[in-house]
């Protein structure tokens, strides 16, 4: 069976003496969907923290494509082909547009099918093509999260770690990031998404886990979940 | 009236001089949140390293250059061994840098004695130029033109170069720009190492002028905190601007009000302080 492309075994992780994570594991297989679902609090954002390297688990393993990267300091995790679209978008808000796109930017790593470059991008996003020269803290919450997704794939990953894309946005935005997504993922990106509206998680992911207060409570395709054989409603409250 | 145009040129020339100085505290302070006091250290240290070369017989432009890499080269030892371990740590990081300070004031006064070591501006440029019908003291016209090709370069490679935005990237959300693949932290030390030598090489330039004695150190390091609290940290305009107030504050002051020259420096500092503590220009909001 080949590697998959991200995968945690057994994460253990605490912030302070609080026991955020136990044991979740969790696979992504290569150039499909994951889907992460959880109420707010579950630890949706700690295992993107972890697989990023900015949260070391205390106990457990990250791979990327079978090589451990649990323990590497976050820039070096990002050499070998991790990116994140990060919760609230986090772009460099003093940097222009375009200087938020080239500081990403890195070689494909050898096995990347579709290489990203700046006009690549901009060819993507016209919008952000129309406000290069602007400082990106201007911009409106759309064009911040298309900022933040084209600053991901400037640094052509091979797996693409999405955290809450659609927060905060408009209706036709949320269409546009979510039409951006299946078009990554038919290039054969490999993405783990988290979001809090399982509607669209549902239409996206291949597979889809939910967490409960730091374990894993469900992990399935989601066909079979879409097939009804479980009660979603006891893992993510109301919705 | 002519005496007031030449105080204007030395203002001027001070305030370039003092530019060079507390560019480095400046771009450190503001975008690393070291407050670096042994910045005067490394200017002085310059200063030795620069008039030792000279006494060698080296050209004074190649002893300038040199003595700024052999600064860089104690920031970078200083910062990597020192400063890193205490990332965040004000208070320690003002008490180490201080604590070093004086160990460094202590070696010089061992290697280099303690008495003050003049030493002359490059030959060609230590006479005077006579424009229209007053006469300039030409090394301090050429203190000003270098001060301004520095300005200009550091502005270039913050705002206009990859590394620059990294720079940016690094300070505005240092965990995203490492997720993002940037190494903050070798780019930090390239920041400190290269405000390190930027101050190592005021201190030859600044030689013919002031020349080098045991507490230069402790007379310009006041001098670069007030001109990063007036301008504001961090950033260049504000450096440039705080540099030549307090230029002309300082020459102007001590040939009007002698005996106020101390109120003069510092009384700015404190109503900034109080009214407008972020400075002049400065890019955070302490």
């Amino acid at each position: 069976m080949a590697d998959d492309a991200l995968s945690l075994a057994g994460i253990d992780a605490f912030y302070g003496d609080s026991h955020v994570l136990q044991g979740v594991s969790l696979s992504l297989a290569e150039g499909h969907v994951l889907g992460l679902l959880g109420r707010n609090g579950a630890g949706k954002t700690t295992c993107m923290n972890v697989a990023v390297g900015l949260l070391p688990p205390r106990a457990g393993r990250v791979s990327l494509f079978g090589e451990k990267v649990s323990g590497r300091p976050p820039e070096a995790i990002a050499m070998r082909g991790l990116a994140l679209v990060p919760q609230g978008r986090r772009i460099f808000r003093s940097l222009s547009v375009r200087e938020n796109l080239t500081v990403a930017a890195r070689k494909p790593v050898a096995g990347a099918r579709h290489p990203w470059t700046l006009d690549a991008v901009f060819a993507a996003f016209p919008r952000l093509a129309e406000r290069q020269r602007q400082t990106a803290g201007y911009l409106s919450g759309g064009e911040q999260q298309m900022l933040a997704i084209g600053r991901a794939l400037m640094s052509n990953p091979r797996v693409l770690l999405m955290d809450e894309p659609s927060e905060g946005l408009a209706p036709q935005i949320v269409a546009e990031v979510m039409s951006t997504i299946r078009r990554l993922k038919e290039q054969g990106l490999s993405i783990l998404l988290v979001e809090q509206n399982v509607k669209l998680v549902f239409d996206l992911a291949d597979d889809i886990v939910i967490l409960n207060s730091g374990r894993v409570v469900v992990s399935n395709t989601a066909g079979e979940l879409r097939a009804g054989r479980i009660d979603l409603h006891q893992h993510l409250g109301v919705f | 009236m002519s005496q007031w145009l030449l105080l204007g040129v030395n203002s001027v020339s001070l305030g370039g001089l003092l530019f060079l100085l507390s560019a480095g505290f400046s771009l450190i302070f503001g975008l690393m949140r070291i407050p670096n006091l042994t910045h005067g250290s490394f200017f002085m240290l310059g200063a030795y390293f620069g008039v030792t070369l000279l006494q060698l017989g080296w050209n004074f432009w190649l002893a300038a250059l040199v003595a700024a890499v052999g600064i860089a080269a104690v920031g970078g030892v200083i910062e990597r061994l020192l400063l890193r371990r205490l990332a965040g740590q004000e208070l320690a990081q003002v008490l180490v840098t201080l604590g070093l300070s004086f160990m460094i004031a202590d070696l010089c006064l061992m290697v280099w004695g303690g008495d003050p070591i003049p030493f002359d501006a490059p030959p060609g440029l230590r006479g005077a130029l006579p424009i229209a019908s007053i006469v300039f003291p030409t090394y301090r016209l050429v203190v000003v033109v270098i001060a301004v090709v520095i300005a200009a370069a550091l502005w270039l490679l913050l705002e206009r170069t990859r590394l620059g935005a990294m720079i940016r990237a690094g300070v505005d959300d240092e965990a995203m720009a490492r997720v993002t693949g940037i190494r903050v932290s070798r780019i930090f030390t390239i920041v400190f190492c290269l405000g390190a030598a930027v101050a190592g090489f005021a201190g030859v330039i600044g030689g013919p002028i002031l020349s080098v004695y045991p507490g230069l150190d402790g007379d310009m390091l006041p001098l670069a905190l007030i001109v990063v609290i007036l301008g504001g940290t961090g950033s260049l305009l504000g450096a440039l601007l705080g540099s030549l107030i307090i230029g002309f504050l300082y020459n102007y002051g001590q040939v009007l009000f002698p005996e106020l020259a101390y109120i003069i420096l510092f009384l700015p500092m404190l109503l900034i302080l109080l009214f407008r503590p972020q400075g002049l220009f400065g890019r955070h909001v302490p």
